[in-house]
């Protein structure tokens, strides 16, 4: 066992306590620190990268390579049996492309916060924190150590958001936090009903006493897993456990247990899975952010300083998106397959309708973050299909969205540094200024709206391929509705280029107020190493998709056929209980 | 004559014997009076004396239940007292809530200005601590009684400590009225419960099969009005009232014990009276009393939890930040079975650190930096990163958020709800549980206000402040527990359940 995952979590934080030891003045010092710190991080992700096997990658228990499993907390709770917690932390094809994009942007945001004056060290403690956590969440395996990293998420943006941010920054803060803790909360809910109702098979093995007298063997798993349905294990040596693997495996869940598929127990005329799922998936949801819980979102944009923007938008996001990967639908596929369409709809609203705001908007930070309400629905739409091009799609879209929204926001950030604004209709013609700057926004625009070669492509051509392929292959979504969605890339490039044509083509002018402040220089060094890398970024995985594919494809074709299988089994055998 | 006289030996017997479980108590008990008598002397050294004798006192009595060799085990006094495992985690609290009232008592400006009553003060919180410890090994109504009237009138005077300022008079004034008031309430309430058994050993299975027999509506109404008792005590929806204004008047360490001391042993109370609802013969028959507490706690969650969204005092915000911590604990004793109390227990630790850490903390801005509105916490923060940071940690342990011991215990409740809920099925379960979890959303909204103030507005004065080196290590040591007991839980937790398996 190697400890190269660990590794990548904990290394913001190291830099973390080395920046806590050091005396504040030293700002310089302190932005090495983080710099490092994210680098290490960077470094890792790639070396991780380079020796994850995609080919090796089905899905299940075998799939998680680089594997590390301790016990963390454990504790019995007499005939209740023992609960236990795990630091269970592994990678699969899903993971490994969060985990690049998060290296990636992690370097790329602290290269853009170098301008920060306020209270540098605290604003790199906070940084670094949020890195672990985020890189925290995508490597947990175990819901409690995901669900610790999902909160802990909040507390450093809340601050960043609120001490950092723009004149209605405490607001904006404010309303972040309490959207995505409702969220969290939300997933509470579930979580609890899950460990209380899961056993990890093993150990549960290992506290009958079983391991002692055969050994581990193939099949003391399925025994473990017979004797619990038939109901012959006793309370307390049920060993409940918080393990993501486990809760995939309806063969885990205690009979009787009220998440049980055959528990039968209704709430509000829909069987309890179904509710769990719900409450998940608007968790997640809040975090996608999906319409019509996306409001936090433009607000928090608009007030972030540029570099949390980029993070938020870039990473924090992907979360979401993630979370309904990893855990929404493998645990509750037959829900996943029953609300198919709720899902799937809620994706085309969000890309149509953040499409729709994005084109009513004036200040282009705003535009910026509708378009990625736009972007992230695609994601909702290719996992609602559940066919296997629109699961790789969804994750090539989070991926590639991360990279070019990261890039959006830096272009965004550029401006407003130099004009101290960023409306629209005060600027015009600022490709006789700048054309270098104006260069970098063509490419940043044309590859979120989708234009062939690059990345942004790949990823809305899957998701379509999976949307119209569905009905033939899964029969869940309508066709209607990805036809729908193919007009939010018609309004992307209406936003795109109507902002292109009114900022920076025609005669230099720029508003009369702002001249004074204004100083249109074009862009300087530290700004080029930022955009110059994405760039090349977005264009390599345009032409050569398969750098990434190769490493989701097996894991997204193991996701659909488990959660497509399973899923519908599982949801004969819910539906089944309620016509009793 | 004689066999009066017999009776009467075998009962002195019986107590002496007993005498031996009750070590902690008298050993309070001794320190009490000594503190009272020492008082007494005009002398500057005695005087300075008497809070280290109370900490002594109370420190010795820590120890012993730690080391718990006293115990005899059982029932004693004539079936008054019992010394288990919950009375000794539950004497284990109150101890350590009396040390940290002391230690707080000490840096604390206002107390050390005090011209008179120091001594009375270090010897009444003495006094108290006593009564909680009974009110844990009380299983007769009457000895309930007598406990809770030691904790009051304690209560009382400890209030009246400031007794110069107007507010501490008021405080003092509205806390007697209601507390006699709930207290007589209380009293007639046992009264029916004695007409309908004979009995006032409510622990025993005989009372409760004496109760199936009686009027079905009268026990009821009796149990309702016996509870006003103890929800005066934990200050729990609708005995809350005084709440506010106390928190208001009451010297901060006093708050602190308030807020922790009388609401645990309430708890440890309610947990014995409510254990006889784990056989379901009880449970389904009286299904109107499980009823009433849902909705008590419901209520009181709710009220706690949105009143404190209007306070501008960060005094009156931790007192309605205590009434819901109460519906908390309430909604966690609906949650019956064999394994509910060691849930309980470890949340009940964990308040106490939380609530000391952030009264300590509002002790220190109020006295050192005038903070008596929430608007003064301005820019604190930035003079005070440690302040702020710990203030922080605390606030967000009561909020429920990871990675602080405060997530550990709702956890551990909501979990102990869910499997109350899925064995069974009560809707009410389900709602509180999903209340409880919702009013953590709401919760955060009025904690984060402190740090909100703290963090995101800019004082620009230039005054220099600093806290004093003991303040730094108080403040470190309260939140320690927090952030190790969020990692470790189990180590509390074995040993909670070793405590209450251990004597029965």
């Amino acid at each position: 066992m190697d400890f190269i995952l660990s590794s990548l979590i904990f290394s913001p934080l190291l830099a973390a306590l080395v920046l806590l030891l050091m005396p504040a003045r030293l700002q310089k010092t302190a932005k090495v620190v983080a710099l490092l710190g994210s680098l290490v991080q960077l470094v890792l992700a790639i070396v991780l990268y380079f020796r994850f096997d995609g080919a090796a990658a089905a899905n299940g228990q075998q799939g998680y390579q680089f594997v590390e499993k301790l016990n963390w907390i454990g504790f019995s709770l007499g005939s209740l049996g023992r609960f236990q917690i795990e630091y269970f932390v592994g990678v699969d094809g899903i993971s490994i492309s969060m985990v690049l994009l998060t290296g990636i942007i992690g370097v790329i945001g602290v290269i853009s916060s170098w301008t920060i004056k306020k209270n540098v060290k605290g604003y790199f403690l906070l940084y670094l924190l949020l890195l672990t956590s985020v890189m925290g969440c995508f490597l947990a395996l175990d819901f409690f150590l995901f669900y610790l990293f999902f909160e802990f998420m909040l507390l450093p943006m809340y601050f960043l958001i609120g001490i950092w941010g723009g004149p209605k920054r405490e607001y904006a803060a404010i309303k972040f936090f309490i959207y995505t803790l409702v969220g969290s909360l939300f997933i509470l809910i579930v979580m609890i009903g899950l460990y209380t109702s899961v056993i990890d098979p093993l150990a549960t093995a290992a506290q009958l006493g079983m391991l002692q007298t055969s050994g581990i063997n193939p099949d003391t798993i399925l025994q473990v897993q017979q004797s619990l349905q038939q109901n012959v294990i006793q309370g307390a040596d049920l060993v409940r456990t918080f393990s993501i693997p486990a809760m995939m495996d309806p063969a885990n869940f205690i009979p009787g247990s009220l998440l049980h598929v055959l528990s039968g127990t209704m709430l509000w005329d829909l069987p309890i899975r179904f509710i769990a799922f719900l409450l998940l998936f608007a968790g997640f949801a809040i975090k996608v952010p999906s319409v019509p819980v996306h409001t936090w979102l433009p607000d928090a944009h608009v007030e972030a300083p540029t570099p949390i923007s980029v993070l938020l938008a870039a990473i924090l996001l992907k979360v979401g998106g993630y979370g309904l990967i990893r855990i929404v639908y493998p645990i509750f596929p037959d829900a996943g397959a029953y609300f198919a369409v709720l899902v799937g709809g809620l994706g085309v609203l969000s890309i149509i309708y953040g499409a729709l705001c994005a084109l009513a908007m004036n200040d282009l930070k705003k535009l910026i973050a509708y378009s990625s309400v736009s972007h992230m629905g695609f994601v909702l739409l290719g996992l609602a299909s559940l066919t296997s091009e629109g699961v790789n799609g969804a994750i090539y879209m989070m991926f590639s969205h991360g990279i070019i929204s990261a890039m959006l926001f830096l272009v965004v950030g550029v401006i407003y540094d130099r004009a101290h604004d960023r409306m629209i209709l005060n600027f015009r013609g600022l490709a006789k200024r700048m054309p270098a700057y104006t260069t970098f926004v063509v490419i940043a625009f044309f590859a979120s709206l989708g234009l062939p070669g690059f990345s942004g492509f790949i990823a809305e051509l899957l998701v379509l391929v999976g949307g119209f392929s569905s009905p033939d292959i899964t029969g869940l979504l309508p066709r209607w509705l990805t036809i729908v969605a193919v007009f939010g890339l018609l309004l992307a490039a209406a936003y795109y280029l109507w902002a292109l044509q009114r900022m920076f083509f025609g005669k230099y002018w720029i508003f009369p107020e702002l001249r004074e402040k204004a100083t249109m220089s074009d862009l300087n060094a530290r700004e080029y190493l930022m955009l110059v890398p994405l760039a090349i970024l977005a264009f390599v995985f345009g032409i050569f998709p398969h750098l990434l594919l190769d490493k989701i494809g097996m894991t997204a074709q193991g996701f659909t056929e488990l959660v497509l299988r399973s899923g519908q089994e599982q949801l004969q055998m819910v539906l089944s209980t309620i016509v009793k | 004559m004689k066999e009066q006289a017999a009776l009467l030996s075998e009962k002195i017997n019986a107590i002496l014997t007993g005498a031996g479980s009750l070590l902690p108590e008298l050993l309070l008990a001794g320190f009490f009076l000594l503190l009272v008598t020492l008082d007494l002397f005009r002398s500057k050294t005695i005087k300075q004396l008497l809070p280290w004798l109370a900490l002594t006192g109370l420190f010795s009595a820590f120890l012993l239940q730690i080391l718990g060799g006293y115990t005899s085990g059982g029932v004693q006094f004539l079936n008054l007292l019992r010394s288990d495992g919950l009375a000794r985690y539950g004497g284990i609290l109150f101890s350590a809530a009396g040390i940290f009232t002391i230690l707080l008592s000490l840096q604390s400006r206002f107390l050390e200005n005090l011209k008179e009553g120091k001594g009375e003060y270090y010897a009444l919180i003495l006094m108290l601590v006593l009564g909680l410890n009974l009110m844990a090994k009380s299983i007769n109504l009457i000895m309930v009684f007598l406990a809770i009237e030691v904790v009051s009138i304690a209560s009382y005077i400890l209030t009246l400590t400031l007794k110069h300022e107007k507010r501490a008079v008021e405080a003092g004034l509205k806390y007697i009225l209601y507390g006699t008031l709930s207290a007589g309430v209380m009293l007639y309430g046992m009264s029916f419960f004695y007409g309908f058994t004979g009995s006032l050993n409510y622990t025993e299975g005989t009372f409760w099969q004496a109760l199936l027999q009686a009027d079905y509506l009268l026990v009821t109404i009796a149990t309702i009005l016996l509870f006003a008792g103890f929800f005066f005590k934990i200050s729990a929806a609708p005995f809350h009232f005084w709440v506010p204004d106390v928190y208001q008047g009451a010297p901060m360490p006093i708050v602190a014990l308030f807020s922790t001391g009388p609401k645990m042993a309430g708890i440890i109370v309610i947990l014995r009276f409510v254990a006889a609802f784990s056989d379901p013969a009880v449970a389904s028959y009286f299904d109107d009393i499980l009823w009433f507490l849902g909705i008590a706690a419901l209520a009181t969650l709710v009220i706690g939890n949105f009143t404190a969204l209007w306070q501008k005092t960060p005094r009156r915000l931790m007192a309605y930040s205590s009434v819901s911590h109460a519906g908390f604990l309430l909604m966690a004793l609906l949650a019956f079975g064999a394994n509910y109390s060691s849930g309980v227990l470890f949340y009940l630790s964990v308040l106490l650190f939380m609530n000391y850490g952030i009264f300590l903390f509002l002790q220190i801005t109020e006295e050192n930096f005038g903070v008596t509105r929430l608007e003064h916490f301005t820019g604190l923060g930035y003079k005070v990163p440690f302040l702020g940071v710990m203030a922080l940690l605390y606030l967000l342990s009561l909020t429920g958020l990871p990675p602080l011991a405060g997530f550990m215990g709702k956890l551990l409740i909501f979990s102990n709800v869910w499997e109350a809920y899925s064995s069974s099925g009560q809707t009410m379960l389900l709602v509180l549980l999903v209340a409880g979890v919702l009013l953590t959303g709401v919760a955060l909204f009025y904690y984060i206000r402190i740090p909100y103030y703290l963090f995101f507005k800019r004082n620009y004065t230039e005054e220099n402040l600093v806290i004093s080196l003991s303040n730094k290590l108080l403040l470190g040591f309260f939140a320690l527990p927090l952030l190790v007991l969020f990692f470790k839980p189990d180590l509390l937790l074995h040993w909670i359940e070793k405590l209450l398996a251990q004597t029965l």
